[in-house]
Order: structure tokens, then sequence, then C-alpha cells
């Protein structure tokens, strides 16, 4: 398993590209630490809504954060465009921990990196629910790459 | 998959009110994951302003956030008041771990809880530089055993 600096964006089968706004800079002239946040919580959800096709109005089981964590390496700033990748780093009976990278447009060191894990719940116990069969299979389908 | 234990309020040094604002819920009626993180920098800038003396306007010495991280328990949402509980866990020469605990309103069981680094630069070079005294001073006061 690589360190998280030497993560690259080819590393990821998902991706998608997050325009940043002037309002994500802070007074230190670069992406305030949320804004980062913001963009692994977007990457997830859009991969929640896309492959996995998790409608959260109306499916009976779906997915709440529990974790999450960022690595800052490297200052990105608006107005880049930053590729957003994810991959499933590990899965359980009913959590998921996606990898997320941050890159910049300067190159394919990562920005930052982090990661994210979602509990599967039953819509109507509240409680922990094992991760739908379909689910599961489109989850390993972006797992690590060997 | 085991989740850590709920923090106490007796466990942190320094406590912040914040007043949750209508547009921290998101579509499942809560507080959103990441305001979480907003939380987080508003409560170590605000003890760093108020007991640290940080100048954030001109201070030579700036914090930047290496590593953020977050566990979350239970909910909270708009209108509630949120208190932030902050204590360092760990203490460099340049670097500190600030541990946050996010309360509910009056409840001694952290809702959310997360730690927070930052290593001191200078503001031209961008190179760590040594926490300067005075907010070494602060940190230490809100330090756990063996933070050092």
């Amino acid at each position: 398993m690589t360190e998280p600096l030497d993560w690259r964006p080819g590393d990821f089968p998902y991706s998608i590209d997050v325009p940043t706004r002037w309002g994500d800079n802070d007074m230190l002239q670069h992406l305030n630490n949320v804004a980062y946040n913001r963009m692994i919580e977007t990457v997830v959800v859009h991969f929640t809504l896309g492959p996995l096709e998790i409608d959260w109005r109306k499916d009976p089981i779906y997915p709440i954060v529990v974790e999450s964590l960022c690595r800052f390496h490297r200052q990105l700033s608006f107005p880049e465009i930053i590729r957003v990748g994810l991959r499933a780093g590990g899965m359980g009976n009913s959590s998921v921990t996606y990898e997320i990278g941050m890159f910049g447009e300067d190159g394919d060191v990562p920005g930052a990196t982090g990661h994210f894990i979602h509990v599967f719940i039953d819509k109507e116990t509240q409680k922990s629910a094992p991760i739908p069969d379909h689910i599961r299979a489109k989850i390993t389908e972006h797992g690590m790459q060997a | 998959m085991a989740r850590p234990e709920p923090e106490k309020r007796a466990a942190y040094g320094y406590f912040l009110d914040l007043q949750s604002r209508w547009m921290d819920n998101d579509l499942y009626g809560h507080v959103n994951n990441v305001t979480y993180y907003s939380y987080f920098d508003t409560v170590v800038n605000y003890f760093l302003i108020e007991k640290g003396g940080l100048d954030i306007h001109n201070a030579p010495v700036i914090g930047v956030v290496v590593e953020s991280h977050c566990n979350y328990t239970s909910s909270v949402a708009y209108p509630d008041m949120i208190v932030c509980g902050l204590r360092v866990g760990k203490l460099g020469s340049s670097s500190v771990r600030y541990e946050v605990g996010i309360f509910k309103n009056d409840e001694d069981s952290a809702s959310a809880a997360g730690h927070f680094v930052h290593v001191f630069v200078d503001r031209a070079t961008n190179k760590p530089v040594p926490i300067p005294h005075e907010i070494r001073a602060a940190l230490e006061a809100i330090a756990t055993e063996g933070a050092q």
C-alpha cells in the first residue's frame, strides 16, 4: 500500500472535476481546509448517486457518514479546477471506506488526500444494515487497483 | 464496525459556544458533516486569538492545517447551540494537535469529536518555525498529560 503522497490520478477509478470558487479561499490565499472536506463529500455523493444509483429519498437502506479525514500536502487555490478521485479502500458488512485524492492543475502530486467512511442505515430502524448486494458489487468494481 | 466511545465535557479545557445557522443543516435535516470542520476552524482560531494573542492579519507566523479528522456519533441540527470543547493532545516544536469535541446544547456526551493539526510557518517563507512563546503558553494551559 502506497503512502498518500504517492497517490496519482490514475489510481482512482472514479473522479470528478470540481471548480473552486472565490469564497473557497481564505485570508491565507489558499483553499480553506473546510473546502477540501467539501470536495471529499462531493465526490462521495456523486459516486453514490451515479455508479451506486442510491436514491436517498426513497431507498430503504441508505448511507450516512461516520468518519472523515483529510491530509493537506500542498496548497490548492482558487481558480484551479480540482480533479477529485475516489476508490473503495475497504468494505465491511455495513460500512465502506472511500479513499480520496485531490489534484490541482499543476501536476499529478496530490494537494490533499483523505478518507470518508459510510455506514449503511435501515431507514425504518435507524440501525446499521448490510450493504445491499447490488451496491456491494458496484463498490467492489471501484476498489483499489492491484 | 466498532465506534469510539463519545468524549465527555470534562476532557476539554476550553469551550466556545457557537449558534448554529439555518444553512448548516443539509437535506437530512441535521448539520452537514463538512460544517463540523468549520466549527473546528472557528474554535481553534478563536482560542489562538483570545488566549494566544494571535493577530490573524499581521502576525509573522501563521498556523496552516496539515490534517483534520472527525468521528460523527450523533447528529446536531439548527437551531441547536453548538458547544465546542478544545484541548491540545500533542505539542511539538512547530506543530500542535488540537482535539475538538462538538456538544449539542447542554449534553455531556459529544455528538462528534475529532482533531486538527496545525504547523506554524513563517508567513513570508512558508517554512516551519517554532511556535511563538505567547501561543505556546496558551496551548500548554489546555494540554493533556503527556502532550509534550
